[in-house]
């Protein structure tokens, strides 16, 4: 079969079942992959009132066709499960070269359900899989469990995806992680996964991905890999990391600072990737098949930290255990907190999200020492962060109640609607550190409506609002409105929003990395379809890969409507709607703007063809989008959702 | 004729990313997997490291040395071994005996294979021209010494006057 390896395997961990599964052709064309696949899987088996840790519960891990293929950057990983966190759809993606292995054992998804009575692994040797012991890496970190597992099955070249000791304490923002430091960061699916006993998943693949076309995908290629060469993303992204968006951020005043109290900081180049890569840079890391090599690998030379090593950090992963929790002035503190989320394997914008509320229920005056098990919750004391993090990741003291993540915590602690006016949620995720006041106003709106706990960047990555300079004409060629590559307007914002989510959703089921189709832009819908034909020896059209985003992008709304949660729900923390940002530095450009929501939303639903009342899908659309059953499962759920409305307020979390 | 040129590997650019894989094994077998590339990436994730590994081109090359059929032998025109896949009996020996790995067996043919220099395309060697961190360069071995000759001198100097300063 050419692109996909054409089957799955469902392993159960409660009666020790392995099958496999083929997928259809029909299939195949309807859901494509990766993050398709996992959706459909969890919106058919996983049903809304199940809770996320129950033994019946699934985690989905989906690679698509292009998946160690020779197209840029094929070795991602989308992981599903329903949250822990937000209670609703749940998901998190990442790179690393576990994906492909996957793919050359010869599946295109791995679906996870029941519980082993102890801990244990999946040992997938190509068609061969067993369940092993894993007893005795149990409690360890990833960097030692994957060690542990190479020496004992004697091989050094595998691959393996794993959880971290957070992960097993089932703190709700766990991450799942592959090629020890590469990380599914959002939705807490690695305490799924621990609530199943399951460790890890090692994976050695001996085959390879048929190609329909060779010569016609080595021309696609050759061209991509070389516009690549030039593209101005990929060189920044190249030498600095993700982390070259930090004085970036602070010159549209998009860098949080203290829990988004302010949107920039004289000092943001402390942790910028230009220092970084100056002081603390050991190497450059790139998963499977990419041509942009963004990650990073830091080893810290001076102080108290002096010779800690870890794989990262990327901008999301220093800037929430860094400056929103107010720690600006030493770096080696920042690098130091990300080690350590890496190590505890969870998510670092959870972690430093619920982190930076607390300090600022402390700071205004909602919690004190006697919740906190006597630490001071300062802004910028390095020390009391890093302590926090331990404390979460091992679920002890005043850790136990964040290990909740930020909206259950502040309920936990009974703080009432003041309480979650600064936990910075939307569905019960905390947001990137990403202000829509600055970054832009179609970040902001993809935040209130996304698809996994809402408040996510990854939804639609519309940095086609970022591109006007280093892409003139491209918003014109996409959108039609030039105007668009503006982050403060709300020009075609709706429109933006809509058409990448639906382009984002089916780049994740391809499984190539957004960061060479939605931040570079060098390779394009016409490109995708174009490799994805040449692999596949299909015929997919570029209305195609839009309305197979457009399905699952409803099928995943349509999961959050069983749960109750639609229009009420779609909105963003209400900092962003009220406090006009501040000025942290002279040059800042945004100062006193505030996020105009309501000026896009309702076009947004009917560019969605959603109901303006509920927010739910219409049942026109999703009949032409083939998802009959879910319109009937909509149905009775439509009016009670409405009339819910009357006497209720929005939900943080389902 | 051959150019004179080779590839060089530079662990110290290598971001382990194997896109050199990926398009050899897609440029000469028209699939895409390691199992079929003739260049490999061995990879130290825990310590951040990766070592791309490919046919050095060896003047003395042990691979035909070893070669009981006269399968693997220098090719003066290519400036490089080659591996006649007619004579080729599968008996692993060259692939031992390189000093770094670079010869694979075959998974369908059972035969050995090797780097041929991407011989004929006009770009020079897909891994090369793939690499994004200048890892693997295509290049003059002797212009490339004195290019690195000239760099470590400079880094050379340049730590010593920063001792002086310091």
């Amino acid at each position: 079969m050419n692109g996909w390896a054409g089957q799955r395997l469902r392993v159960d961990l409660t009666t020790g079942e392995i099958t496999k599964e083929p997928l259809s052709f029909e299939y195949r064309k309807k859901w494509i992959g990766g993050r398709g696949f996992n959706s459909e899987v969890i919106y058919n088996e996983v049903p809304p009132s199940l809770d996320p840790y129950d033994p019946k519960a699934r985690v989905c891990f989906g690679v698509g066709p292009m998946s160690g293929s020779a197209a840029p950057s094929t070795g991602r990983v989308t992981v599903t499960a329903k949250s822990p966190l937000t209670g609703g759809f749940g998901d998190a993606n990442m790179g690393g070269h576990w994906g492909a292995e996957v793919k050359y054992a010869g599946y295109d998804q791995i679906i996870v359900q029941g519980r082993a009575k102890k801990p244990v692994y999946i040992w997938i040797d190509d068609d061969k899989v067993e369940l092993r012991d894993a007893g005795h890496l149990w409690g360890k970190f990833p960097r030692e469990a994957d060690q542990m597992i190479k020496e004992e099955l004697g091989d050094e070249d595998i691959h393996i995806m794993m959880i971290g000791p957070a992960g097993e304490n089932m703190v709700r923002f766990a991450c799942t992680f592959n090629d020890v430091w590469r990380a599914a960061g959002r939705t807490g699916t690695g305490g799924v996964l621990g609530s199943k006993n399951l460790k890890a998943i090692a994976t050695r693949g001996s085959g390879t991905v048929k190609v329909a076309d060779p010569k016609k995908l080595m021309d696609v290629c050759n061209r991509l890999r070389q516009a690549f060469k030039n593209d101005p993303m990929k060189m920044g992204l190249y030498e600095f990391g993700s982390l070259c968006l930090i004085n970036v951020a602070n010159r549209d005043g998009w860098f949080p600072w203290k829990n988004f109290q302010g949107g920039a900081h004289p000092d943001a180049n402390n942790l910028s990737g230009e220092t970084h890569a100056a002081t603390v840079l050991k190497h450059r890391e790139g998963c499977y098949a990419c041509p942009i090599c963004c990650g990073r690998f830091t080893q810290i030379k001076d102080g108290k930290y002096a010779g800690e090593e870890f794989g990262g950090p990327e901008y999301e992963h220093a800037v929430p255990t860094g400056p929103r929790v107010g720690i600006i002035d030493d770096a080696n503190d920042i690098w130091h907190n990300c080690c350590l989320t890496n190590d505890y394997g969870m998510d670092a914008i959870e972690c430093g999200g619920t982190i930076a509320a607390a300090m600022e229920w402390y700071q205004r005056g909602l919690i004190t020492t006697k919740d906190t098990g006597g630490l001071e919750l300062e802004w910028g004391n390095a020390e009391v962060v890093a302590t926090l993090i331990e404390q979460i990741g091992q679920r002890k003291g005043f850790g136990n109640i964040l290990a909740e993540g930020a909206d259950r915590a502040s309920d936990k602690l009974g703080l009432g609607d003041e309480g979650h006016y600064y936990t910075i949620t939307t569905r019960g995720m905390t947001l990137p550190g990403d202000d829509p006041r600055g970054l832009g106003f179609g970040y902001g709106l993809s935040f209130s409506v996304g698809t996994r706990g809402g408040c996510d960047h990854l939804r639609s990555l519309c940095c086609l609002e970022l591109s006007g300079a280093l892409y003139p004409g491209l918003n014109t060629r996409l959108l039609g409105d030039e105007s668009a590559c503006k982050p403060v307007t709300v020009n075609s914002k709706p429109y933006m929003v809509y058409y990448e989510e639906n382009q984002k959703a089916t780049t994740d089921c391809l499984n190539v990395c957004c960061f060479t189709t939605h931040w570079s832009y060098a390779v394009l819908t016409p490109d995708q379809v174009e490799y994805l034909n040449a692999v596949t020896g299909l015929d997919f059209t570029e209305e195609d890969f839009q309305e197979v985003g457009e399905r699952i992008y409803n099928l995943e709304r349509a999961y959050w409507n069983r749960c109750m949660s639609g229009s009420r729900e779609d909105t963003v923390p209400e900092r962003f709607l009220k406090e006009p940002m501040p000025q942290g530095v002279d040059y800042q450009t945004n100062v006193g703007v505030t996020f105009p929501l309501n000026d896009m939303l309702s076009q947004y639903y009917r560019y969605r063809d959603w109901d303006s009342k509920s927010g739910f899908p219409s049942e026109r659309k999703l009949k032409q989008l083939g998802l009959d059953y879910v319109a009937k499962d909509l149905a009775p759920l439509r009016s009670k959702y409405v009339s819910e409305t009357e006497k209720k307020k929005k939900k943080y979390y389902v | 004729m051959s150019n004179g040129k080779v590839l060089l590997f530079n662990h110290e650019k290598c971001a382990g990313c194997r896109s050199c894989v990926v398009g050899c094994s897609l440029y000469h077998d028209g699939e895409c997997g390691k199992v079929l590339s003739r260049v490999a990436v061995v990879r130290n994730e825990r310590f951040g490291e990766s070592f791309p590994v490919g046919c050095d081109a060896c003047s003395d090359a042990p691979c035909a040395a070893v070669c009981p059929t006269g399968a693997c032998a220098m090719d003066h025109e290519a400036g490089i071994t080659k591996i006649d896949a007619n004579k080729c009996i599968g008996c692993k020996e060259c692939a031992m005996a390189c000093p770094f790995g670079a010869i694979n067996m075959h998974y369908k043919t059972g035969k050995a294979f090797k780097c041929d220099l991407c011989e004929g395309r006009e770009e020079g060697p897909v891994c090369a021209d793939w690499c994004p961190g200048g890892a693997i360069t295509y290049e003059l071995p002797n212009v490339a010494l004195k290019v690195k000759r000239r760099d470590k001198l400079t880094e050379r100097l340049k730590a010593a006057k920063v001792g002086e300063e310091g």
